[in-house]
């Protein structure tokens, strides 16, 4: 426990100096709760997320960093690895690749990787992961677009 | 909003059944966190069983073992205590080669009092937190467990305080919270080492793994509960310049008639291989006086797991 915490405050004072070099990713800690964090990722460019700001909940185990963070979308989100419902996350450092090597700030960068690169054969929206697995691009990206725009984008006027 | 309805997705046969709306429903049911609180009660039910490190049984306990099994390991088992008189055990979670030496190198320098290792040791330490600075690796992701390690070194020896029992060293090796933070150092060492001189692994990852240095090291080195091979041993004892023996208890039989038992001695390579470019700065002036006749590290290995073993 008192090493987890530990942990994150330096993980904490890191994100305070990272701010400027890392701008996609805005990582918060709760004010009363430093074992609850939230992000705000920007869906990376010439994907069916760009323009899309989504938030992700990030729950930290007591065993922390020996146990990885618990990491789910809260910003609904079309992506073959990511839960439609839930919005849990299918990502192996998330699971049995997790190791204290990674940070809160890395798994950010590291969910931001599988937007761009989703792996259809691992699917939690098996809609999705099957409609890149016919090879349906153009399906796909036009469902992702659209729950971007719906979910992830502010709303005009 | 229900996705389902929308797309028309041709259900594959052998999927079929998991298509349907109210499987979806099911499956949402479980997340992850129920996920690994399954896990780590499938860990308590295992910790129960047997502790992270095991207390000294003779070696007529792994004869025992061996009772109505192959005929050759009973020799080879024969054959072994002729020069080694115990075992301990570790638990077989996928951190017993990286257990096993943390108990067993902790365990020789409180027997030995070798201020002279230890301090060789810390040098060895020092490099290697400067290989993962080098690699690009934030201080603060590995200095907690260097810290732990350096504390476990320094509680053994007679420094301020009088070192700490033999039975306090069994119950810290027991405790998770210590156990896992040295273990995890470990893999740390052993990491770095891989990556820094990743042209010499590079073959040996390909042949066992068919994966890239760098996939390697985040998949099957910094993981906690990823079992260590050959490459891992080789890696650790040369960052860490401590010769490790492994000694082989399989069920293979020489041709040549007679049992023996294979060991296998890791032998630290010399210091600062030339191929290494990150660790620039101080090499050890020092050529390695005495080139170990033999580790006082022993591990046994069956298939698949570690164990400590003691000389006679």
């Amino acid at each position: 426990m008192q090493a987890s915490r530990a942990r994150l405050f330096k993980e904490y004072k890191e994100v305070q100096r990272e701010k400027v070099a890392d701008p996609d990713i805005q990582l918060v800690c709760d004010d009363s709760n430093i074992f609850k964090w939230t992000a705000l990722i920007k869906g990376p460019s010439e994907t069916p997320y760009e323009g899309g700001v989504f938030q992700l909940a990030f729950s930290v185990p007591e065993q922390y960093p020996l146990q990885p963070p618990q990491v789910r979308f809260l910003t609904k989100i079309f992506h073959p690895n990511v839960h439609f419902k839930t919005g849990e996350i299918c990502l192996d450092i998330l699971k049995n690749a997790w190791s204290p090597a990674w940070t809160l700030q890395s798994v950010c960068r590291a969910i931001i990787a599988l937007m761009a690169h989703p792996e259809p054969d691992s699917p939690l929206n098996c809609d999705s992961g099957n409609l890149l697995r016919s090879g349906d691009v153009r399906g796909f990206q036009s469902m992702a677009k659209m729950y971007t725009r719906l979910a992830a984008m502010p709303k005009k006027g | 909003m229900e996705n389902q309805d929308e797309i028309p997705v041709e259900p594959e046969t052998e999927s079929s059944t998991f298509i349907s709306a109210y499987e979806a429903d099911d499956w949402s049911n479980y997340k992850d966190s129920d996920v690994m609180l399954q896990q780590s009660a499938i860990f308590e039910e295992d910790a129960a069983k047997s502790p992270f490190v095991g207390d000294k049984e003779p070696l007529s306990s792994l004869e025992a073992e061996y009772k109505s099994g192959s005929p050759i390991l009973l020799e080879k088992i024969k054959v072994l205590s002729e020069q080694y008189a115990a075992i301990r055990r570790t638990r077989g979670d996928g951190n017993c080669f990286f257990r096993s030496f943390m108990f067993s190198y902790l365990e020789h320098i409180l027997e030995s009092q070798d201020i002279a290792e230890v301090e060789r040791i810390k040098t060895n330490v020092e490099k290697c937190k400067k290989t993962l600075q080098g690699l690009g690796y934030a201080d603060f992701t590995f200095e907690d467990f260097f810290a732990l390690f350096i504390e476990q070194l320094e509680s053994v020896v007679t420094g301020n305080e009088a070192p700490i029992s033999h039975d306090e060293l069994i119950v810290r090796s027991r405790d998770q919270s210590v156990s896992d933070y040295v273990v995890m150092f470990f893999r740390f060492v052993t990491s770095g080492e891989i990556r820094k001189r990743s042209e010499f692994f590079e073959p040996f990852i390909f042949g066992l793994a068919n994966l890239t240095v760098e996939q390697f090291c985040k998949t099957s080195v910094e993981p906690m509960g990823e079992e260590s091979d050959h490459v891992h041993i080789t890696a650790l004892s040369d960052a860490l310049g401590v010769p490790i023996r492994v000694v082989y208890l399989d069920r293979s039989s020489c041709d040549t008639g007679g049992i023996s038992v294979n060991h296998h001695d890791f032998v630290p390579a010399s210091d600062d291989n030339d191929t290494s470019s990150s660790a620039a700065g101080g090499s050890d002036p020092n050529p390695n006086p005495n080139p170990n006749p033999i580790p006082f590290i022993v591990l046994l290995y069956r298939p698949g797991h570690y164990d400590i073993l003691y000389r006679k």
